[in-house]
Order: C-alpha cells, then sequence, then structure tokens
C-alpha cells in the first residue's frame, strides 16, 4: 500500500540574527491577549496592571530597539526570518529599518500611555484591554514586517477590533461611526488584496518578500503604473486621504479616547506607512507617474481639513478633522519623491502621532469630568484644571507648527521639499495651515478662557498619577522638538539609500 | 484483503445498519441512542483515519481510491462525528423518530463517502441520489411539521429536476464520447471540448452538483430549506454535503477539463452571480438560519474561483476553502443549536446579550463569522486567499477583485452578527447558556483550529496540495 508522505510540515527554516526582539514585542502582546483573557472579569485593578506591564515591556523592547539601531550600518536589522509556507513563498520575515523604527516607537508610546489613560474605565474592562491589546498587536505586526501576506494579516488584524471598540465603548452615534469606519477601511483591503496577490503572480519569483520584489526590473513600469493606485487608494483610505477621510472625524469622535488615541496616533499611520512601505517600495516607477495627483489629493486633504474644522463645535471633531489636515502634510511630503519630503513624512507621522494622543487624552480627561465635548457648553476650564488645560493647548500649539514643538520640524521640511516640487500647491496648503492655526487657537480660547460655566466650576484637576500618561506624551514632544536630530539621523539610513537606488 | 481498502464505508454502513435494527427492535432511549450515534460516528473518524494510505480501484475500476478521497472520508466521517454532538437534545425531533434520524445521517454520510470515491457517471448518479434522498427525509422530520414539509417539499422538487437535467446532461456525454469512466472521459475531452454536445453535457451534468452545492441559479431551495430543517440537519447540509459535493466537482473536472475557455467563462459568470447574490440577499435576512444559508450561497461561489482556476494550485485551494467551510460553518451552526429557543428559528435578535449569557459561545461566534467573512488570521481568511491567488496566476484580475468587493459587502452582515451578540441589549434578561463540559472542549478547541490553522497553514496547505495532486 503505498502512502503519501507530507515533508516540512516539521521542518522549519529559520535565519535570525541575535535575540528575536521583534517577534518579542509581538509575543508579549499575545501573552499580553492570553493573559487578560484568563483573567476572571471581575478582577479590573489586576486587568489594568497586566495591560499596564504588558504594554510598558513592548515600550522598554521598543526604546531599546531604537537606540541599539546601528544607524552607522543602515539598512534592515534585527533580521528574523521564517520559510512558512513553502510552496507559496510566503515568510515570515520581521525587520526595521529608518522608516519603520520612529513608527514602532510611537506605537508603544501610544499604546502604553493609552492604557493608562483608560484607568479609570469600569465597563466590561476585560474585553476592553483584549480587544485593545489585538489592535495593537495588528499594528506592530505591520510596521515589523517584510512580507506582502504577513503585511496583509496584520493589517486586517489591526482594523477588524475597531468595530467593536467604537460599537461597544464609543459615545456620539456610535454604532454608525463603527459600521462605516470598518466598511471603509476593509473596503481599502479589497484593493490592496488583489494588488499584493497582482503583484506577486506578475513577478515570477513565488515569494511575498518585499527585499526582493523591490529590486529593480522586477516589474515593467507599465505594471507598476497600474498596481501603485490600488496601493496607494487601499491605504491612503486608512491614512485619510481626500476624498476617502470621511469615517476619520466620525471615527474618531465616537471612539473612547485610547480608541481615539491609537486610531489617529497611530493607526493612521499604518496607512500612510503602507503606502510608503509597499506602494512606493514596490512601484518607485508608478509612484514617480503618480505623485501629481498625490499631492494634490494631500494639498486639497489639506487646505479642506482646516476649513471643515473651522466649522466644528464637537472637540474631538475639531481634532478629527485637523488629522485629515496633517496625514495631508505626510502625504504631500510622500508626493515630492525626493529624500526631504520622505524624511518630512516619516517625522511628522511621528510628531502627528504623539500630538493627536495627547490632544485626544487630554480631551478624555476634560469629557470624563464634564461630560460634553460641545465647545459652546465648555468655557474658562482653564481656571479649574490648569494642568489639564495645558496638556491640551501644548498638543494645540504644536498642530499649529510651534518651533519647540516636533510636529513643526516634520511641517518644516515637507513644506520646504514641496515647494520646490509643486509651489502652487505647497502655497495653498500653507494659507491653509494658517486657518488650521485659527481654528485651533479658537477652540482654546473657547474651552479653556472665557466665562466659566456654573456647573463646571466644582471640577478637579488632573491627578498626579492620572497625568502620568499626558506628562510623557508632552516630553517626547518637547524632545524631539529640541532635538529633532534624534529621529532624521535614524529615517536618513533608510530614505538616503532608497532614493539613491531609484531608476532615474 | 482488497475489502480492507473499503474501510470507511463499510464502517458507516454497519452503524446505519445497526441504527435500522435499532429502530426496528428496541424502544426509542434518546440518551442512549445520542451514546451509540456519537461512539459509532467516532469509531467511523478512527477508521476512516486508519484509511487515508489507500490506493486503487474497486468493482471493476468504478471507485477509486486515492488520497483525496481518502481524506475527504475524514472530514465526512468527522462532519458527521461533529454534528452528532449536536444531537444531544433533539427537541425539534419527535421521540420515536429519533432512531430513524440517526439511520438516514449514516446512510447519507455513506452516500458521500461513495461520491467522493466515484469513478463512473452511474455511481456518482447513486451515490448523489442516495445522500440526497436521506437529506429530503431528514429535512421533513422536524417537529413542526408545516414548516420541515414546505422545506422538504422545496428541497424535493427542486431536486429531483436538478437530478433529471444531470441526468440529460449524462446522456448527451455519453452521445458524444461513448464513456463512461471518468479516467475514459480524460482520455477523449480534449479533442471535444469544442463540441457542443460534450460541453453541454458537462454544463448540465455540472448542473446536478451545482443544485447540492446551491450555486445560482441552483440556489432557489437554500434559504427556505436551511429556515425550515432542523437545526441539525441544516447544520449537515451546510457542512459535510457541501464538503464532498466540492470534492466530487473537483474529481469530475479535473478529469475532463483541460483549460476549456467555455467551461471557465461559464464558470466565472455564475461564480460572480452567486457571490453576489448570495451577499445582497443576506443582507435584509432576520432569521439567522436564512442568512447562513444566503452566505453559503455566496461562499460557493467563492469555492467556484478555485475549482475554475484549472490546475493543481487551484484545486488545492478549493480542498482547502472545503475544509476551511466544514470547520467554520460547524461552528456557527453550534452556536445556532445551542443558542435557539425551542421549537423556533433563532432570530439574529435572539443573539442579543450572548456575551453575558456564554462569552465562550460569544467568542466562537465571533471567531467563525470573521472567518467566514475571511478576515485574518482565520482559516478563512487563508483559504480565501489561497483561492485568489490561484485564481491570479490564470490572469483573473478582475474576478478577485470582485469577489473582494463582494467580501467587504459580506462583511456588512457578518458585523450585524456580531453586533447583536456584543452589543444589543436583550429585551429581557435571560439565563445564562448552559454548556456541558464536553461542549466546552469542543468549542474551545474549534476556535484554536480556527485560529491556529489560519495563522500558520503550513501542514493544511501541503495536505491539500497532495490531495490535488493524486486528483490529477
Amino acid at each position: 500500500m503505498p502512502r503519501f508522505e507530507i515533508k516540512g510540515a516539521l521542518s522549519m527554516q529559520i535565519e535570525l540574527a541575535g535575540f528575536p526582539y521583534l517577534s518579542a514585542i509581538l509575543v508579549t502582546c499575545v501573552a499580553g491577549l492570553l493573559v487578560i483573557l484568563l483573567l476572571p472579569e471581575e478582577r479590573k485593578a489586576e486587568i489594568k496592571w497586566v495591560s499596564a506591564g504588558f504594554s510598558g515591556t513592548t515600550l522598554l523592547l521598543c526604546l531599546y530597539l531604537f537606540f541599539a539601531y546601528d544607524k552607522s550600518k543602515g539598512g534592515l536589522q534585527f533580521v528574523e526570518k521564517i520559510l512558512w509556507v513553502p510552496s507559496l513563498g510566503i515568510q515570515y520575515f520581521n525587520a526595521v529599518d529608518g522608516f519603520s523604527l520612529p513608527n514602532l516607537l510611537l506605537t508603544g508610546i501610544v499604546f502604553f500611555t493609552g492604557v493608562l489613560t483608560m484607568w479609570q474605565l469600569e465597563e466590561r474592562v476585560k474585553e476592553f484591554f483584549a480587544l485593545y491589546f489585538l489592535l495593537v498587536l495588528g499594528v506592530f505586526g505591520l510596521f515589523v514586517s517584510m512580507d506582502l501576506f504577513f503585511i496583509f494579516v496584520w493589517y486586517d488584524v489591526s482594523l477588524f477590533p475597531m468595530y467593536l471598540l467604537i460599537a461597544v465603548w464609543g459615545t456620539t452615534r456610535k454604532e454608525y461611526a463603527a459600521m462605516k469606519l470598518t466598511l471603509y477601511l476593509l473596503a481599502g483591503s479589497a484593493l490592496i488584496l488583489p494588488g499584493m496577490i497582482y503583484l506577486y503572480a506578475k513577478s515570477g519569483l513565488h515569494t511575498f518578500d518585499i527585499t526582493a520584489l523591490m529590486q529593480p526590473g522586477t516589474f515593467t513600469a507599465a505594471q507598476q503604473k497600474f498596481a501603485f493606485p490600488l496601493f496607494y487608494l487601499g491605504f491612503g483610505i486608512l491614512a485619510g486621504v481626500w476624498p476617502f477621510h470621511t469615517w476619520s472625524p466620525v471615527g474618531h469622535a465616537a471612539a473612547p479616547h485610547s480608541v481615539s488615541m491609537v486610531h489617529a496616533g497611530v493607526l493612521m499611520k499604518i496607512g500612510a506607512f503602507g503606502v510608503l512601505r509597499v506602494a512606493i517600495f514596490l512601484c518607485p516607477e508608478g509612484w514617480q507617474y503618480w505623485s501629481g495627483v498625490m499631492a494634490f489629493l494631500a494639498a486639497f486633504g489639506i487646505i479642506y481639513g482646516a476649513l471643515a474644522g473651522l466649522r466644528q463645535t464637537d472637540l474631538k471633531y475639531v481634532i478629527g478633522y485637523s488629522s485629515v489636515s496633517h496625514m495631508g502634510i505626510v502625504g504631500l511630503g510622500l508626493s515630492t519623491v525626493s529624500v526631504e519630503g520622505l524624511n518630512g513624512a516619516v517625522f511628522q507621522m511621528f510628531a502627528h502621532g504623539i500630538m493627536t494622543a495627547l490632544l485626544f487624552s487630554a480631551v478624555g480627561y476634560i469629557y470624563d469630568r464634564t461630560h460634553t465635548k460641545e465647545i459652546g457648553e465648555l468655557g474658562g476650564l482653564s481656571r479649574v484644571m490648569p494642568v489639564a488645560s495645558f496638556y491640551f493647548i501644548l498638543a494645540a500649539l504644536a498642530g499649529m507648527g510651534i518651533p519647540g514643538l516636533a510636529c513643526f520640524w516634520g511641517e518644516l521640511v515637507v513644506f520646504i521639499a514641496a515647494f520646490k516640487v509643486y509651489p502652487v500647491r505647497t502655497v495653498v496648503a500653507l494659507l491653509a495651515l494658517v486657518v488650521s492655526a485659527l481654528f485651533m487657537l479658537r477652540v482654546v480660547q473657547r474651552t479653556f478662557y472665557g466665562p466659566l460655566p456654573e456647573k463646571h466650576a466644582q471640577l478637579n484637576d488632573v491627578s498626579f498619577s492620572l497625568g502620568i500618561p499626558r506628562m510623557i506624551l508632552a516630553g517626547v514632544l518637547l524632545l524631539f522638538g529640541l532635538f529633532p536630530a534624534l529621529l532624521f539621523d535614524v529615517i536618513e539610513t533608510a530614505s538616503i539609500p532608497f532614493m539613491n537606488g531609484l531608476p532615474r | 484483503m482488497k475489502w480492507m481498502l473499503f474501510g470507511p464505508e463499510t464502517g458507516i454502513f454497519l452503524a446505519a445498519f445497526f441504527f435500522l435494527i435499532l429502530s426496528m427492535w428496541r424502544k426509542p432511549n434518546p440518551a442512549r441512542d445520542h451514546m451509540y450515534a456519537l461512539v459509532l460516528s467516532a469509531l467511523g473518524v478512527a477508521v476512516s483515519l486508519a484509511c487515508v494510505g489507500a490506493e486503487g480501484f474497486l468493482f471493476s475500476g468504478t471507485y477509486r481510491l486515492d488520497l483525496f478521497s481518502q481524506v475527504f472520508k475524514v472530514a465526512l466521517a468527522s462532519g458527521l462525528f461533529l454534528i452528532v454532538c449536536l444531537c444531544a437534545s433533539l427537541e425539534e425531533i419527535k421521540k420515536r423518530y429519533r432512531q430513524e434520524f440517526y439511520f438516514f445521517l449514516f446512510v447519507c454520510t455513506l452516500a458521500m463517502m461513495l461520491l467522493v470515491s466515484a469513478q463512473h457517471l452511474l455511481t456518482i448518479l447513486l451515490a448523489l441520489e442516495l445522500s440526497s434522498y436521506s437529506l429530503y427525509l431528514l429535512v421533513t422530520l422536524r417537529r413542526n411539521e408545516d414548516m420541515g414539509l414546505e422545506a422538504g417539499i422545496k428541497y424535493f422538487l427542486t431536486g429531483i429536476f436538478a437530478s433529471s437535467i444531470m441526468i440529460f446532461g449524462m446522456a448527451l456525454l455519453y452521445g458524444a464520447t461513448q464513456a463512461v469512466y471518468l479516467q475514459d472521459l480524460a482520455q477523449v475531452m480534449p479533442e471535444l471540448m469544442n463540441s457542443p454536445a460534450a460541453v453541454i453535457g458537462m454544463l448540465l451534468i455540472f448542473g446536478g452538483f451545482f443544485f447540492k452545492l446551491a450555486v445560482y441559479p441552483f440556489h432557489i431551495w437554500v434559504a427556505d430549506t436551511y429556515q425550515g430543517a432542523p437545526d441539525q440537519v441544516t447544520a449537515y447540509i451546510a457542512t459535510a454535503s457541501k464538503v464532498a459535493v466540492i470534492a466530487i466537482v473537483l474529481r469530475v473536472i479535473s478529469a475532463v477539463d483541460q483549460n476549456s475557455a467555455y467551461l471557465v467563462h461559464v464558470l466565472a459568470v455564475l461564480s460572480i452571480t452567486s457571490m453576489t447574490l448570495g451577499n445582497l440577499a443576506a443582507i435584509t435576512q432576520k432569521d439567522m438560519k436564512r442568512l447562513l444559508g444566503y452566505s453559503t450561497i455566496a461562499h460557493s461561489g467563492y469555492v467556484l474561483i478555485g475549482i475554475l482556476s484549472v490546475g493543481t494550485a487551484g484545486y488545492a485551494s478549493a480542498v482547502f476553502y472545503a475544509l476551511a467551510l466544514l470547520v467554520m460553518k460547524f461552528t456557527v451552526f453550534l452556536v445556532v443549536v445551542v443558542v435557539s429557543p425551542r421549537g423556533r428559528n433563532l432570530e439574529i435578535e435572539e443573539l442579543a446579550g450572548l456575551h453575558r449569557r456564554s462569552p465562550l459561545l460569544a467568542l466562537a461566534l465571533m471567531v467563525s463569522v470573521f472567518s467566514l467573512a475571511g478576515i485574518p488570521p482565520t482559516v478563512g481568511f487563508a483559504g480565501k486567499f489561497f483561492v485568489f491567488m490561484a485564481a491570479m496566476d490564470k490572469g483573473l484580475f478582475v474576478l478577485v477583485l470582485i469577489a473582494m468587493v463582494n467580501v467587504v459587502v459580506s462583511l456588512y452582515y457578518y458585523l450585524l452578527v456580531i453586533k447583536a451578540a456584543y452589543l444589543n441589549v436583550p429585551r429581557e434578561t435571560l439565563p445564562p447558556v448552559h454548556l456541558s463540559h464536553p461542549m466546552r472542549c469542543l468549542t474551545g478547541s474549534l476556535i484554536a483550529t480556527m485560529v491556529v490553522v489560519g495563522f500558520y497553514p503550513t501542514p493544511l496547505i501541503q495536505l491539500s496540495e497532495a490531495m490535488a495532486r493524486s486528483l490529477m
């Protein structure tokens, strides 16, 4: 009786460069998730401490990676490769470079501070943190993965917990917002997946490995021009590219605070990062071909976000529209096809992530006390809660691009790079920045100054322990505002070789 | 010892015979009968596993044993075992019919096992009819006779219509080729791929299969039959019966199709219509089983993509998808069976508050529904991914794009199910759902299977590829 042999099921090919730090981050998330699932529902305090512990560990790992990365060598480091599905050429391939490292650090910071921001949550605590861990697992995975299959897997893993996180713990029109957001973002994946498989089939290399697929000459110019818009739109929906941004303010306003933080702070960066890592890496000629359209959409997004933000009465909607505007700056940077543009875009991703996280964290504190996000019902808050107001105002100033805070550098570098290539669009977008400064100032003035409504006269200011997450975020904002080279040095290790390798 | 090759079939046949005798000799005793069924179906799984290596031909070449058929027999036996696990309280079925219920269930499984090995047009027809007739009877066994009868008659009438179409197709094909063995057809078909009689005959035969698979335009029975049949029977139709039909479609198409453009075009059109129609119709459903019925139609559309991507990769992806469907559909039905109020169908609204009543079941529902929707890291996503890869290798970009758009559409109603379970507050507080310990273990292992295989599908892919190769 002949027998069929199924070979290779147990023999895996593994390639490691030292301790697998990147997998350690992912494993920490999974372990945290499992521990939370195993804890009984009633032990809310333990669940929070466990969450803080595991998220703190990932932050430490991210910090270690950020400083252990060898800037003089550049390129991909901390490589981990496991042949996952040999017959289809799928690899479990993790590595970091100068583009992913800032985002990894950003995710670590926002993850940890997000857990602390939700410290006072009392409703369905266990499920919340379990889903939150799942969401962040996807984000971490996407930033470290170098294999298209896994990028797609992590992309979706980071999206679907959003539905429940918003629909269960959210506020304004939460069910509508959750459904809209999920369908919009997964509609993006309906473009990404065919695009990925298309490139896989056309390359003939039988691999999903980005480093192999990005070699010049793998794809013809026509194939790149065809595939680029699929990725650009697919990931761009998540990055809030106009006119596919409408899910974003609605989703931001409805989500619970820490989810808004992760969402605006990190999730939108996944979109921009996906455009960079997949669309631009694999289809550089498509990138050059479509860059004019990208710049147009980005500039339009900047203007549109600023003008729409001017009309909002809900604090979270204001931040939501400012995110659309700020992510437009990232898009503008990416569209310049230059080293400075890429540097500025990645820097802006990081800075905007920290800034919005701080904004949402501050709004979260205010909302928990006053139970309103309507600007008209607030006012004079700086008198009763000066510290909480300070955090919001600091973040708002960062959003306006005040020198000394991190966002300034990102915006400056992007606009300098963009002005060389698209002078008209850049000037118009710069005018929009003035508008955005105006609306931020208007919000600050109406919320924190002026007459204080009587019902808010007895509010407590933020306590030291509750202020920790905001302190961390504000500190990071200042640190990278004063020493931008810390980040630019890392980003340049990736952007300069990448641009030099481009066919001209 | 050639009869040893026939092990799984013999085992299941003896079990069915046992229930026939039991129904004549002994008074029904639900607990005892259920225990018998559990033990016998578990034995069936064991015997099928032991016979996985079997290879050869039986009954003058009309019956073929290879890795493909034997693994599918394991899947069918496991499907039967899982369904029997759900039969602990068969409240939907009158006590005096319980033994006959098991009898028909085992006979139906036997017929499907015969089907996946069939190598001769008549064997195919006989096996298909045997399984269909058992199912017609099973559907009508519902205590609420109006519902059961309506479902059964709809199923029966469309079923015999499809069978007659299939017989007509076989006649045409025989007229064109003078061949009834699949291996003979494989020899003569390449020259005849452009002869109308052969192609039309082929398509009509597929019509018979597509009726069982619930592919447009043979899907009319699905929603009503799913709704009217007892929950366990619906689960069986949605899982084991689909797996068997996918297997026979693969066997026939791998024998006859040599990349015929006609066939690919027809199948692509049917696939697109099935997906779109199934998903759009599912959006408006209130009854959980009807919703699953329409989602079945959509899933048949996805499977067809793998089937029409002729070649090892396409067949392997369809096999993978079939096995994935077995697990994820069954898990949803497990929740449906346990949560269903007595004597009625489960409405989607009645899932409200499930996350409080039973967190485990709610988790099972969420994972299986996301798996059906094709969200990673679940086995359903892996299945879709490999199907799409196979199609893209054939250059079917537009088909993949349409399928992905359909995935997004389907997500809407799947999310509504999850929303009902996790978000909606029930009108009155319902008691917690009681799950026995074995059921808890079963649910837990199903969840783990879906996630683990979804994240690390390699062994299952290698198995599917080996099966597809043994088919060629």
